[in-house]
């Protein structure tokens, strides 16, 4: 054995700015979020300004929370943690500021950009493709700051905390780089290389993921290091940690199209991600009981350490949410839950619970050790654990019955067979206060959250001149391992299997750790792409089906922009009362043009997938002039904008063009899309007219999304297509 | 697994950073739950709807629907006569609940007070798809899908038509302010 021993020092530096990051995102995130949920217990906040409605703002809201709040969360512990369980500093401070600087430049942009409309329209991955390539940039950079940090590690083994990074930081790149593939028709504006059924999957593989793989396992990592360290208690079961490792990285990769039950989507599919969703549940319970069942023989300590507080309870709302979440995938419940406020009180025990106060507890744990200064006030910090919990508590119980109680109305039949509840706005209306309510709740987490950064605040301004570095001593790794602890190999396959012994030895070998990940998440990918991409009877054709006009496919894209597609879907499952209520059910085959997808998640408003014809071109000019002159009610924002601005016709030839590219068949639009456009548009401006509406419409944007409303459904309904239902209600 | 107090709180020799780990088992509990979910997996399949997969979401909706229409045999509204219809204007409760019917679901287009707005002018005399209460009771329950009129009798009761019918033949001759201009026929016979 070598008597060599380094001495060095951890970069506490890039923790501390990551640290602030997250504090100051958090208040952004939490804030958007607070104003949407005004906006849709009341219009009035939408302020009649277009960058400030729902639709836009409702992406920014989640983004800013998942990848600006969670994200510098996760960096923040990752790169406390990662330097002390390897003993070694990060691989390069220079790719560590890289990541810092480049991750906060990505959350600019992204607070930019989407206020301005410019979206793919996907889920938590609505940001355009030039910053898709700087996030995949900066995340390239990071996982070289990691794994050359495992390289340079003075650990010979690697603990659970690392290898939960790991499974993130490879997992989030796959995912990331095949869901936002696309073609680009401009700087800012780009199209799906999937469509329809083929993207929706796509779609939902990353969506569902990125809440695994950005919003768990990372997290998971975090509370391996940082429970164990406030509660001062050994880890509860090694064996544990193993078996639910691998289970979860496997098992949730399937789990995807859970959230495209009933939809298009070919049921395989659909029982896949709901079976796997099922077998999901103890994977992750695994983590709650290996965080909770540590504490045994610390519990007194909970009652005086709010850090440890913090921990119970989010990893509780882990347990909560990661019980739900199978539950949610069950068809049948899922077939009142989807659509449905449901689903967003779900993802806010999540959030709320999980996310935001396992890194409350973890920031106040690391402040004092950061800044070198004791917590100001360990008061405060419980007065914000409470305010936070009873916020998080108000906000889901009011949009848990909210959701509840709308799936319910949508289902309702009276005693003559009809709809109880046929029209839409009704059922909205039972819900304003349940929003109220949220509002409320929101609000008391938002006030702890200022607690919380002013409690930190006054921690920094506390701290010394300038920060002590302490050197740290410990031996380089031996080239070659010898085994001090030898444990003995018991007899017969399985013995030695649950021995893990095995699993020790890939500990030691970070390379083949990562290996083994990647082929977990790989190959449970390709298992359900494949047969996606490459069974034609999942879509089949429908003659009748043609691509969108040039003009519809531009007010598609206004459509995307303006975020329709965050309140509508565009998507009837066959369901009876849905079927009545919207008409005939969605066929896959009616969006093999469709790029991207526009299924929709949330119907805060009535679905539109058979919308086109169902209401004069007038009624819908007047409709997004001010949606309460023709529905009492509404909430849904006006888009007087729309009217007011001239449509860039000129520009839409390279919209054609990048779909072409696509294999859009687009016939002669191919060299007159604008021409084409203008007579479209000419032919609805004299509809608007004839109706008894304003004259000169035909230039303006509002025209395009008029002629895009009214296609939709329809080609279905044309000779060839599949018959309509008899008869759908309005 | 190996017997459990043999195992309770053994310490494993490895260290993180402070950080120890127990070598204790796997709940029990854990462990077998994890193992049902696993089996409910080829139970799935092999189970018939509703515990099973059954034959897919498509064939499930189309029973669902013959399983109401069988439950629910489709009703032939009452047939209402004309004299009916004009007779219903002198119910005070009648005209009360077209009132609010038509309020929920016509006033978007027809305007509050009828005097038209994306849907024709119902104070005057001019009907394009006829002007007696028939016809008019007609237009409302099976609406004229080409521009945009619903089939009102699939969302509201019989009840409920004959009564919007009975308030819309009310509005005629109202006068309200800035009406839309007349369109379709005047009836042959005038006023």
């Amino acid at each position: 054995m070598s008597t060599h021993v380094d001495t060095f020092s951890y970069d506490d530096a890039i923790v501390r700015k990551f640290l602030w990051a997250t504090i100051i995102w958090g208040l952004v995130g939490f804030l958007a979020g607070l104003l949407i949920a005004l906006q849709l217990a009341n219009p009035i906040f939408n302020f009649d300004i277009s960058w400030l409605s729902f639709g836009r703002l409702r992406p920014l809201h989640t983004n800013a929370v998942i990848f600006a709040f969670a994200g510098n969360a996760i960096f923040t512990g990752a790169y406390y943690s990662t330097q002390r369980l390897l003993k070694t500093r990060m691989f390069s401070d220079g790719l560590s500021n890289f990541h810092f600087w480049g991750w906060q430049a990505i959350i600019v942009a992204a607070a930019i950009t989407l206020p301005l409309g410019f979206t793919q329209a996907k889920e938590y991955a609505e940001l355009e493709w030039p910053i898709d390539i700087a996030i995949a940039v900066v995340w390239v950079a990071f996982a070289i700051n990691f794994f050359g940090t495992i390289a340079r590690r003075r650990e010979r083994h690697i603990y659970v905390a690392i290898w939960f990074y790991i499974a993130s930081i490879i997992t989030v790149a796959i995912l990331h780089i095949f869901n936002n593939l696309s073609v680009p028709a401009g700087l800012f504006k780009s199209y799906s290389l999937y469509a329809g059924v083929q993207d929706a999957f796509m779609q939902w593989w990353y969506g569902h993921n990125a809440v695994a793989f950005f919003l768990t396992t990372p997290f998971l990592g975090l509370m391996y290091y940082f429970m164990p360290k406030a509660a001062e208690r050994p880890v509860f079961s090694y064996k544990l940690s193993i078996l639910h490792f691998w289970t979860i990285v496997f098992l949730y990769i399937w789990a995807g199209p859970h959230h495209l039950h009933y939809t298009a989507l070919p049921d395989w599919a659909s029982t896949l991600g709901m079976l796997f969703s099922v077998m999901l549940w103890m994977p992750s319970w695994g983590g709650m009981v290996n965080g909770l069942l540590t504490l045994r023989g610390a519990w007194h300590k909970v009652t005086e350490e709010p850090v440890l507080k913090f921990f119970v309870v989010a990893i509780t709302a882990y347990g909560m949410s990661t019980f739900e979440g199978p539950m949610l995938s069950v068809k049948s419940v899922n077939a009142l839950a989807h659509y449905t406020d449901w689903i967003i009180a779900h993802v806010h025990t999540g959030a709320l619970g999980w996310n935001g106060l396992l890194t409350f507890g973890m920031v106040y744990w690391l402040a004092p050790r950061l800044f070198q200064a004791p917590l100001h006030s360990k008061k405060l910090a419980e007065v914000h654990f409470w305010i936070a919990s009873f916020g998080i508590l108000l906000y889901v119980a009011a949009i848990y019955s909210a959701g509840i109680t709308q799936g319910l109305m949508w289902r309702a039949f009276d005693e003559t067979g009809r709809l109880a509840y046929p029209d839409f706005v009704e059922t909205v209306m039972q819900l304003m206060p349940m929003y109220w309510v949220r509002v409320v709740g929101g609000t008391l987490y938002i006030v702890g959250a200022c607690i919380f950064a002013y409690n930190i605040f006054r921690t920094w301004q506390a701290r010394p001149k300038t920060y002590e570095v302490p050197m740290v001593s410990a031996p380089p790794l031996p080239a070659v391992y010898v085994d001090e602890h030898p444990a003995p190999v018991p007899a017969g396959a399985i013995a030695r299997f649950t021995s893990a012994g095995w699993h020790r030895r890939w500990e030691r070998l970070p390379t083949l750790f990562t290996v083994m990940v990647v082929v977990a998440v790989v190959v449970a990918s390709l298992a359900e792409i494949i047969p996606t991409f490459l069974i034609k009877s999942n879509v089949p054709t429908i003659a009748s089906v043609r691509p969108y006009t040039p003009l519809e496919l531009v007010g598609r894209d206004l459509y995307i922009r303006e975020g329709c597609f965050n309140c509508h879907s565009q998507m009837v499952r066959p369901l009876r009362h849905e079927t009545e209520r919207f008409g005939e059910y969605s066929k896959p085959g009616e969006f093999v043009y469709d790029h991207p997808f526009l299924w929709g998640s949330r119907r805060i408003g009535p679905d539109l997938a058979r919308v086109g014809g169902k209401y004069p071109d007038l009624w819908h000019l007047r409709h997004f002039e001010e949606p309460t002159s023709l529905v009492q009610n509404s909430i849904m924002p006006g888009y007087r904008h729309l009217v007011e601005r001239e449509l860039d016709f000129d520009g839409i030839q390279a919209r054609v063009d990048a779909m072409v590219m696509l294999g859009v068949p687009y016939g002669e639009a191919v060299r007159n899309a604008p021409e084409l456009a203008r007579a479209q548009a000419n032919d609805v401006g004299a509809r608007i007219v004839e109706g008894g509406g304003q004259a000169g419409m035909e230039t303006r944007e509002v025209v395009a999304l008029i002629a895009y409303l009214q296609r939709l459904g329809k080609d279905i309904q044309q000779a060839g297509g599949v018959a309509a239902a008899p008869g759908a209600t309005p | 697994m190996a017997d459990k107090s043999q195992h309770e709180d053994k310490l494993l020799e490895h260290e993180y950073d402070g950080i120890r780990e127990y070598d204790n088992p796997m709940p029990r509990w854990w462990l077998w739950t994890f193992y049902a979910t696993i089996l409910f997996v080829p139970l799935y399949y092999l189970l018939p709807h509703p515990f099973g997969e059954g034959d897919g979401n498509v064939a499930e909706y189309e029973a669902s629907v013959a399983a109401a229409r069988a439950a629910m045999p489709e009703q032939v509204a009452p047939t209402v006569t004309d004299e009916q219809l004009v007779a219903l204007q002198g119910d005070r409760a009648v005209l009360a609940e077209g009132k609010a019917v038509y309020e929920t679901n016509c006033a978007a287009c027809h305007r509050a007070d009828g005097g038209g707005l994306i849907g024709p002018n119902l104070t005057d005399d001019a009907w394009i798809h006829g002007g007696s209460p028939t016809q008019i009771h007609h237009t409302i329950a099976v609406g004229v899908l080409a521009k945009g009129m619903p089939p009102w009798e699939r969302l509201l009761r019989p009840e409920q038509v004959n009564a919007v019918t009975a308030y819309v033949l009310s509005l005629v001759g109202t006068n309200p302010p800035n009406p839309k201009p007349p369109e379709g026929p005047a009836p042959a016979t005038g006023t």
